[in-house]
């Protein structure tokens, strides 16, 4: 190809540079302020931090803080910020490891043992999407004290599963139905059960498209505020989304920044560890699928 | 299928095992809250009332064809829909173009455009609140109040609240749709690019007849997720308002019902409306992306 002139080079790149701002500078602002004195926050520049501290992240895992000022403890409530922490590490990793562990399971069954109307069972399921979450806290509630688990991480063990799962089957079940059926029947015929064919072959060949599910799920199951503030009453129960929801708005701005951030590395790291994986399990799913 | 009955009846048989669990959880999950929506949208069940709960019939739906605060949440239901599914389309569809071939920093630009729907939204959208409106005390906050009383101004008390919540569902949105149309794009061999650029100088007309097509399982899929997150939405709005909400949504109208009036049937009856609506936005787009007629593998 001849070279490109200079000013559609110009043009792609000031188009990069807009893309990239506009995707990551909420963000930056957000770590910005999480890094700044209270000094600073009232008197500074809002775009940068000239005196970085890490006292708004320390302030988070102070459980007993001394009482300041002259209100008392309204100002200066504790937070137990590290059980939220485990606690929210907990229902990640465990919600996204039920999720693919019942959707392989669901997707496998659809997508290569095929029962008589699987296209339609996998519609089905697809379409519990258009079900609005709106009020369905209210019924979901009478079921999560049927099952004795008000007020505990396994209520939300039991719900964020069901936001991702409609996605996750439907993408792996056309991801296995378009796999060639000879890839199992050479197994098969070899002597080899079922479990094993897709222990060994089945389940390695669909790294990128588990990949996807996973990270969906993941994003899926962090996005949501309203199921983890309605189910986690009590303070040591509740996830850091449940908890920065209580936080005092003009009170601790800063802190509460600072909490957002906490949670979102680790979410983004792996997030951004596993991208391509993602972008590539979606393009997997959708060509080699439907 | 060349399996002798017997085993492909076994077959059949672990398929609905392992499909169970899913099918279990889903039952329970959804399946039976939604059953009790649409029974309580039937009757006058409120926990502010004594007297037992009574069957109604549809009077709940049809209180609001008259009701004209449901056609103001249903308007701006539409509006809050339409104008970000468009712009996260667009929005979207850029990025990925962008994204499609090759450059020197590629991969940086890349995890840029991934980043809003990575970072978890359900504290982001704390941090968007207080980025929008600070406390008065921080250094910017005399810039966002002026903003807030510029777009008030022009167009309303409570504008500039919905204007947040239109700018955090685009911003989240169109990272993620970007993301799923590079996806799609992916797909595409590049020989057809190739091919199409011998048959066509325009680059607009190769895009309209080459890429479009060949997307459009992606932007069906897109464009259903969109909708459903928007048309079912409350705890964004309710959260970038801080409840104070003088744009309703459905979402909102209905949540509001419940929380001021103990009105479940209503409120009840109006999440529903969605539903139908939905619905057919899902069948129509399952053809381009789940297509019914398919060569038997």
């Amino acid at each position: 190809m001849n070279p490109k002139p200079w000013w559609a080079k110009l043009g792609h790149g000031s188009l990069m540079l807009l893309a990239t701002v506009y995707c990551v500078f909420p963000i930056y602002f957000m770590l910005v302020q999480s890094l700044k004195t209270p000094e600073e926050d009232v008197f500074g520049n809002p775009f940068i931090v000239m005196n970085p501290t890490l006292e708004n992240f320390e302030e988070l895992f102070e459980r007993k803080s001394e009482v300041r000022g002259f209100v008392g403890d309204a100002l200066r409530r504790s937070y137990p910020f590290l059980d939220w922490l485990a606690n929210t590490l907990f229902i990640f990793v465990g919600s996204v490891a039920a999720t693919l562990v019942i959707g392989v399971a669901a997707a496998y069954a659809l997508g290569r043992l095929r029962p008589p109307g699987f296209r339609w069972w996998r519609r089905a399921i697809f379409a519990a999407y258009v079900i609005p979450q709106t009020l369905l806290f209210i019924p979901l509630y009478q079921v999560v004290i049927t099952l004795g688990l008000d007020d505990s991480l396994l209520a939300l063990l039991l719900i964020y599963p069901t936001m991702a799962l409609p996605f996750c089957v439907w993408m792996l079940s056309a991801y296995f139905q378009h796999l060639p059926r000879e890839i199992e029947e050479a197994a098969l015929i070899e002597g080899a059960s079922r479990a094993t064919a897709f222990f060994r072959i089945i389940l390695p060949m669909s790294r990128p498209v588990l990949v996807a599910a996973g990270i969906f799920t993941l994003g899926t199951v962090a996005s949501d505020f309203m199921i983890a503030s309605v189910f986690l009453l009590t303070p040591n129960n509740q996830t850091i989304t449940a908890g920065l929801g209580t936080f005092d708005v003009a009170l601790d701005e800063l802190a509460a920044v600072a909490g957002v951030n906490l949670l979102a590395i680790p979410v983004v790291t792996i997030s951004a560890v596993f991208a391509r994986g993602y972008v590539r399990g979606l393009t997997a799913a959708m060509v080699e699928g439907a | 299928m060349s399996l002798p009955g017997s085993a492909r009846r076994r077959e059949i048989r672990l398929a609905y095992l392992l499909l169970s669990p899913a099918l279990l959880l889903l039952l329970t999950v959804l399946a039976y809250p939604i059953g009790w929506e649409l029974w309580t949208s039937l009757t006058d069940l409120s926990p502010l009332s004594d007297g037992p709960q009574a069957f109604v019939g549809f009077e709940n739906y049809r209180r609001f064809l008259g009701d004209a605060e449901f056609w103001r949440a249903a308007a701006v239901t539409v509006v809050y829909a339409a104008v970000t599914s468009v712009a996260k389309l667009a929005l979207g569809l850029g990025f990925a173009l962008l994204l499609a071939r090759p450059f020197r920093g590629r991969a940086l630009v890349f995890l840029a455009i991934f980043l809003p729907w990575a970072y978890p939204a359900g504290v982001s959208v704390i941090g968007w609140y207080w980025t929008l409106n600070p406390p008065t005390r921080t250094a910017y906050a005399p810039f966002m109040g002026h903003l807030k009383y510029v777009v008030d101004g022009a167009f309303g008390g409570g504008a500039w609240a919905f204007v947040s919540v239109i700018l955090f569902n685009i911003w989240r949105g169109s990272s993620f749709i970007g993301v799923l149309l590079l996806a799609g794009i992916n797909a595409i061999p590049p020989e057809l690019f190739e091919c199409a650029l011998l048959e066509s100088k325009s680059a607009w007309r190769r895009f309209h007849l080459v890429t479009v097509p060949l997307l459009k399982p992606f932007l069906a899929l897109g464009v259903f997720l969109s909708l459903t997150s928007a048309f079912a939405d409350l705890a964004n709005v309710w959260l970038l308002t801080a409840g104070r909400i003088v744009f309703p949504v459905i979402g909102t109208h209905a949540y509001w019902l419940v929380i001021k009036a103990g009105q479940y049937g209503p409120a009840s009856a109006l999440s529903l409306t969605l539903v139908p609506f939905l619905l057919v936005v899902l069948l129509v787009l399952f053809r381009l992306f789940d297509p019914w007629e398919e060569n038997p593998a």
